[in-house]
């Protein structure tokens, strides 16, 4: 028994040995890592790989599942909702014709705006979100777009709703994006509103995951809840005007020169299902041309001059039909002068 | 050989349903880590060397996958890992409540040694609104997922055993 005892020590020994050694090594890897001495790109983006598919059917598994909930819940209220909106059809019935008058004037005020001409400046690439960790102390998540796609990392990630975050590490088929609810994470910010243009940064919260702080703010600053924030520019990262989310709530900061407010993002991230990574961005497109100065006293009305013109084309064109018609009519009394003439001839 | 391509595909498996998957029935961003539940289970069924060289691998996984603050989920899968392991030849193992039991206890350890990790990176941490936050929807979770988390991974300790036996 003793003999036994003496040959087992030894192997024990070693692997309490190779335990403590692999707790050592790990204490120390993550003060490293942090630091950003420890980086294994290949590993990382051989693990992705491998993983994507898994991700992928689960994903999609999951969207399934939530297509059917979605399904199971709505007719547990259809009936309710038939009756209610029998009711509705009538009003509706009523307010489709002005309705339709304020979809053409929308269409017109949207032009106008020029709204499309915003997102010209932006090449989007649109992912679908195949993974995310639960919140814990960091938030990121995985998208189904790789650098086959044209995806980078660093790039800005939004929403219709504004902005996400940005891509972390791009591997061949997905990448991963720490969003701005995370701890690591900092943002350029300015203060929308034209009489403020306060600039900070805007940071997860660790002990907030849902709702990111502005801090940086000088004491004294222009800041207002409700004040939107919107992305600097400042850093490259993230171009500039992006909408971030507006401020909830303003606290003074521990040290008492400075304060920070909490964003209410206008991103759900709850909800998140998919994104847009901006690949490419430029300036804004030219503001139009200012209308030219004209000599006093000779002055012109564009609009009016075209409708002269127009009018003149159209009198013009009614002048040609009159012209042609009076000469079909005289060739035709010609014709039949002719014919009566030359019956008279011969009896 | 076999055994481990069918263990990866279980640790694989269940990492992209916890991340894909049971995001869908998340609250407030939290979900169930199945992960946590997996390395409870095998340090209770297989001791505490296997634990920590599980809870080495998956937490590896985790770090390289999730991007999240590398080594520390690592080092508390494998804290988990050995905790549980300690308790493998002390318990029954054919029962089932023990592991939903211990689900809460591995939920305090993995956060016990995160939460050291976060503070000593410098991130200031209030415990109490953490705890409302995440712990506690967390815990809901686990002890939900526990029962057939074990369920898989005693099935496949048992076919490990009778094969080998």
């Amino acid at each position: 028994m003793e003999k036994k005892y003496k040959k087992k020590k030894p192997k024990s020994t070693k692997k309490i040995i190779a335990v403590i050694a692999v707790f050592a090594v790990m204490f120390f890897t993550i003060f490293l890592a942090e630091r950003g001495k420890i980086q294994m790109p290949f590993v990382d983006k051989t693990v992705m790989v491998v993983l994507s598919p898994f991700q992928n059917f689960f994903s999609w598994a999951g969207n399934q599942i939530a297509f059917l909930q979605r399904g199971i819940t709505e007719i547990k209220y259809l009936q309710k909702q038939n009756k209610q909106l029998r009711e509705e059809v009538e009003l509706l019935r009523a307010q489709n014709l002005t309705a339709s008058e304020y979809a053409s004037e929308n269409q017109r005020l949207r032009a106008l705006l020029g709204y499309k001409q915003a997102s010209v400046q932006f090449d989007l690439v649109a992912a679908g979100v195949i993974g995310r960790e639960s919140i814990t102390w960091s938030s990121v998540i995985i998208i189904n777009r790789g650098t086959l796609d044209g995806v980078a990392n660093n790039m800005a990630v939004v929403t219709e709703m504004g902005l996400v975050g940005h891509v972390l590490e791009a591997s061949a088929n997905t990448s991963k994006v720490q969003l701005i609810l995370d701890p690591r994470s900092s943002v350029g910010t300015l203060v929308q509103r034209a009489d403020s243009r306060v600039a900070g940064i805007v940071e997860g919260d660790i002990n907030n995951p849902t709702h990111p702080r502005m801090v940086n703010i000088p004491k004294d600053a222009n800041v207002q809840v409700e004040d939107a924030v919107v992305t600097s520019g400042f850093g490259g990262v993230y171009p500039k005007g992006i909408v971030v989310g507006k401020i909830k709530e303003i606290h003074n900061d521990e040290g008492g020169l400075l304060k920070y407010g909490v964003i209410e993002t206008s991103v759900n991230f709850e909800k998140l299902e998919d994104v847009a990574v901006i690949v490419a961005s430029r300036e804004a497109p030219p503001e139009p041309l200012p209308s030219i100065l004209q000599t006093h006293g000779t002055e012109t009305d564009p609009h009016e001059t075209a409708e002269q013109l127009k009018h003149a084309q159209e009198n013009l064109q009614q002048a040609q039909e009159t012209v042609q018609q009076r000469q079909q009519e005289q060739l035709q009394q010609a014709q039949e002068q002719l014919q009566r003439q030359s019956g008279g001839e011969t009896p | 050989m076999k055994v481990f391509a069918m263990l990866a595909l279980i640790v694989i498996s269940m990492y992209a349903a916890q991340t894909s998957l049971l995001t869908y029935l998340d609250y407030n961003g939290v979900s169930a880590n199945l992960m946590l539940l997996l390395i409870m289970s095998a340090g209770f069924l297989r001791g505490h060397y296997f634990g920590v060289a599980l809870g080495f691998c998956v937490g590896l996984l985790q770090d390289f996958t999730s991007g999240d603050f590398f080594g520390c989920t690592t080092f508390a899968y494998m804290t988990v890992g050995f905790i549980f392991g300690k308790f493998s030849e002390s318990v029954v193992k054919d029962q089932f409540l023990l592991p939903v039991l211990s689900a809460p206890i591995a939920v305090a350890i993995y956060f016990f040694v995160t939460t050291i990790f976060i503070y000593m990176l410098g991130y200031p941490i209030y415990i109490l609104h953490v705890a409302q936050t995440i712990l506690k929807p967390l815990i809901f979770y686990q002890l939900i997922f526990s029962l057939p988390v074990h369920k898989i991974v005693y099935d496949f300790d048992k076919f490990v055993r009778e094969s080998y036996s």
